[in-house]
């Protein structure tokens, strides 16, 4: 198989070096840019199989960037924040990001992130029929749910909302994504709906809210479920 | 809106004169009628005394031109129809030649006495109504807290007695004129204010048709009336109402010199907390990872694996460490600046604890931890990442403070339309002395040795925590020991139940 390229594009040289270092010890192949326009140059050139984009760039704004990537290029992208800049992180994901990291950061959350996204780009992507993840099973034709072998009854919406969490395993989702597909366009402002249904859902699914095994909420962003072992 | 007090010439009453003139031609004519009735039963020096008393009525009534006029018209049917000879105007005796100066020197005595005494109570009424206007306006510059109250009052006082558009001026630093208060339609003519500034003393000043006073021991200020009034006494009583002005701006100004000095010496004495904390707070962490890091690099193959992992561990604690202490050091400007935006959503509380407690590596069942939040505890209205580091600072201070097997507890209930959530720990506690002060910013206990804490933690939860309108205190742990931290948060309502599609 061949290995995995990786785009690095972030202005700051030492977070590049220790990205490079645990990249390449996990044997993909490191390509780095300090500059927006030159990330693009090397997204359309050599065509990386993943993207890490910082937003704080300082020749053009990230999102731009991120824009102008997803004019041609479904890429998956995980981009780099900081801390606060929470309707940065929405934003990103909402034009087409795949996933975020907050700085500082450190890099076995990173490298498991990344893992997750090329696993929903592997060879096989044609839709399964049955969605699994940590013991959660979920049978796209019998609409049947188990977690450890046991069944569990879900609600429309509970089963709409798993489905979603289901499909991109270990991958944050946003609030405004999951109202979308769950409610319509009209009611993707109802923070409160989503936060019911998840509570329902955790309880149905037996997760500990406080320590939750499955659905794990990204604070003022989306929800995400948890990667699993695989 | 009250009308202007106008004043008129002293012989018009409240009514136009050809109005007047008619009234006394129709008091002679009835006064002439009513002759006719009387005048075969009673004299005719009666008679003329009833003419009289109608020109006393009328002219008392009226004032002196239609009394003079009523008095004429009387002689003029007192001659035609009374005396001899008859229906002529001719007059024969000299008594009907003083008939007439009687008349018409009775007419003249009363109708100015008459006039003298409208003028008169028109005069009182005046003043008293000048009086309680100085009076409300005295009480209103009293009662004024701030500088813009005093001139918006006084802009608006003045505006209504002078019936005229004001405004108040203030010279800049940088020799430019700037307006400090004004009725909505004053123009402010910038240029000729700094003329009239020069000239003026401390009487008004009329230039260009607008009246300029200065305002205040100083003199602080400029007031422009744009349509001078014409008389003295409304110049007077625009420098009455601006000496007032000038007595309680007196007090304000300096209330808000002595607030200005206040802060400043607040924001002073933060400052110099803040710089001893930072070298401190900052170096502490620094001092492991670079101390630990460097041991890395100089020891090598020397040290064994387990060593080198310990210490990059510490490296890593340190520096998430310092992480959180620098997040504390921004939240602790914002908070101090008022400047704490509330970006509210409905938040679950046990995301938050879950949010929390990972930050702190802290894991629910393996650290002496227990969490007991009912599932169904109502969803919080509030911002989740402000909530979530006040809850970090307590579980820090918990953690930092509880012995090796101390538990640790977070719970949260629900009391009416409020939400109480405590933690708890074992640790040595806080004595009832101090458990206010800890939420002091840069408070440390002072009996802890090795001052693990910044002091910025606590006070910053409260901040937050204030931010939402609620509450943080602490009080004695469970069992007497250790210590209880209560968040106190209203709750809020959200209307309607989920909707299915």
């Amino acid at each position: 198989m061949n290995p995995t390229r990786v785009l690095i594009v972030e202005d700051e040289s030492r977070i590049r070096k220790f990205l490079r270092i645990s990249l390449e010890a996990h044997d993909y192949i490191v390509q780095e840019s300090r500059l927006g326009a030159e990330g693009l140059e090397l997204c359309a050139a050599r065509q990386p199989d993943l993207l890490i984009l910082d937003l704080g760039l300082p020749d053009m704004d990230g999102i731009q960037v991120l824009k102008r990537l997803r004019e041609w290029s479904d890429l998956p992208v995980i981009v780099l924040s900081v801390r606060a800049a929470e309707a940065e992180k929405v934003a990103a994901l909402d034009l087409g990001a795949n996933d975020y990291m907050t700085k500082p950061f450190g890099v076995s959350e990173l490298l498991a992130r990344i893992r997750v996204l090329l696993r929903d780009r592997g060879p096989d992507s044609t839709s399964p029929q049955v969605l699994e993840s940590d013991g959660l099973k979920m049978n796209l034709l019998t609409r049947e749910v188990t977690r450890d072998g046991q069944r569990v009854h879900l609600a429309r919406k509970e089963y709409d909302l798993l489905h979603l969490l289901l499909a991109h395993p270990g991958r944050v989702l946003t609030h405004r994504h999951i109202l979308t597909e769950i409610w319509g366009p009209d009611r993707n402002e109802e923070t409160h709906y989503l936060r019911v249904l998840v509570r329902q859902l955790r309880i149905k699914l037996g997760d500990d809210p406080t320590a939750p095994r499955y659905i794990q909420t990204a604070q003022g962003v989306g929800y995400r479920l948890a990667p699993g072992t695989d | 809106m009250k009308q202007a007090q106008t004043h008129e010439p002293s012989s018009a009453l409240a009514m136009p004169h050809w109005k007047a003139y008619f009234i006394a031609l129709a008091s002679v004519i009835i006064t002439t009628g009513l002759a006719f009735m009387l005048h075969r039963v009673l004299p005719l020096a009666s008679l003329s005394l009833l003419f009289l008393t109608g020109i006393l009525i009328v002219s008392a009534r009226l004032g002196l031109r239609a009394g003079l006029a009523a008095s004429i018209l009387s002689f003029l049917a007192y001659n035609f129809f009374f005396t001899t000879p008859l229906h002529t105007f001719a007059v024969h005796d000299d008594g009907d030649v003083a008939t007439l100066l009687f008349f018409l020197i009775m007419a003249t005595i009363s109708g100015n006495l008459a006039a003298r005494m409208h003028r008169e109570m028109r005069q009182r009424q005046d003043s008293l109504h000048r009086i309680s206007k100085m009076f409300e306006f005295g009480r209103r510059m009293s009662s004024a807290a701030q500088t813009g109250q005093v001139l918006t009052a006084l802009v608006d006082e003045l505006a209504e007695e002078l019936n005229s558009p004001v405004a108040v001026l203030v010279p800049g630093d940088d020799g430019q004129w700037r307006e400090a208060a004004r009725t909505s339609s004053a123009a402010v003519p910038l240029e000729s204010v700094q003329e009239a500034w020069d000239r003026a003393s401390d009487e008004p000043l009329a230039l260009d048709g607008r009246l300029f006073l200065k305002l205040g021991a100083g003199p602080v200020a400029m007031v422009v009336v744009d349509r001078a009034p014409g008389q003295q006494e409304a110049q007077d009583l625009a420098r009455s109402f601006c000496d007032q002005a000038a007595i309680a701006l007196d007090r304000t100004l300096l209330a808000s010199d002595l607030d200005e000095a206040r802060v400043a010496t607040e924001r002073e004495q933060l400052r110099t907390a803040l710089l001893s904390s930072l070298s401190h707070d900052l170096r502490t962490p620094l001092a492991s990872v670079i101390g630990s890091t460097s041991s890395v690099l100089e020891c090598g193959a020397a040290i064994s694996e387990d060593d080198r992992n310990e210490l990059l561990r510490n490296t890593l604690e340190e520096a998430r460490r310092l992480d959180r202490y620098i997040q504390n050091l921004l939240d602790m400007t914002r908070i101090g600046q008022g400047g704490l935006s509330l970006e509210r959503n409905w938040v679950e509380l046990h995301d938050i604890v879950s949010g929390a407690t990972a930050r702190l590596d802290l894991v629910p069942g393996q650290f002496p931890l227990t969490v007991d939040i009912p599932r169904d505890f109502p969803l919080l209205w509030v911002h989740g990442a402000l909530l979530e580091q006040a809850l970090v600072n307590l579980l820090d201070n918990a953690t930092r403070y509880s012995p090796r097997d101390g538990h640790i507890g977070i719970t949260a209930r629900q009391q009416g339309d409020q939400a109480i959530i405590e933690v708890t720990d074992q640790g040595p506690g806080i004595p009832p002395g101090e458990r206010e002060k800890v939420f002091d910013m840069f408070y440390t206990a002072s009996d802890s040795g090795d001052s693990l804490g910044t002091g910025l933690g606590l006070a910053i939860c409260r901040g937050m925590v204030a931010a939402h309108a609620g509450s943080v205190a602490a009080g004695e742990g469970p069992g007497g020991k250790g210590t209880r931290m209560r968040i106190t948060l209203p709750l809020a309502q959200h209307s309607g139940p989920v909707p299915e599609r």
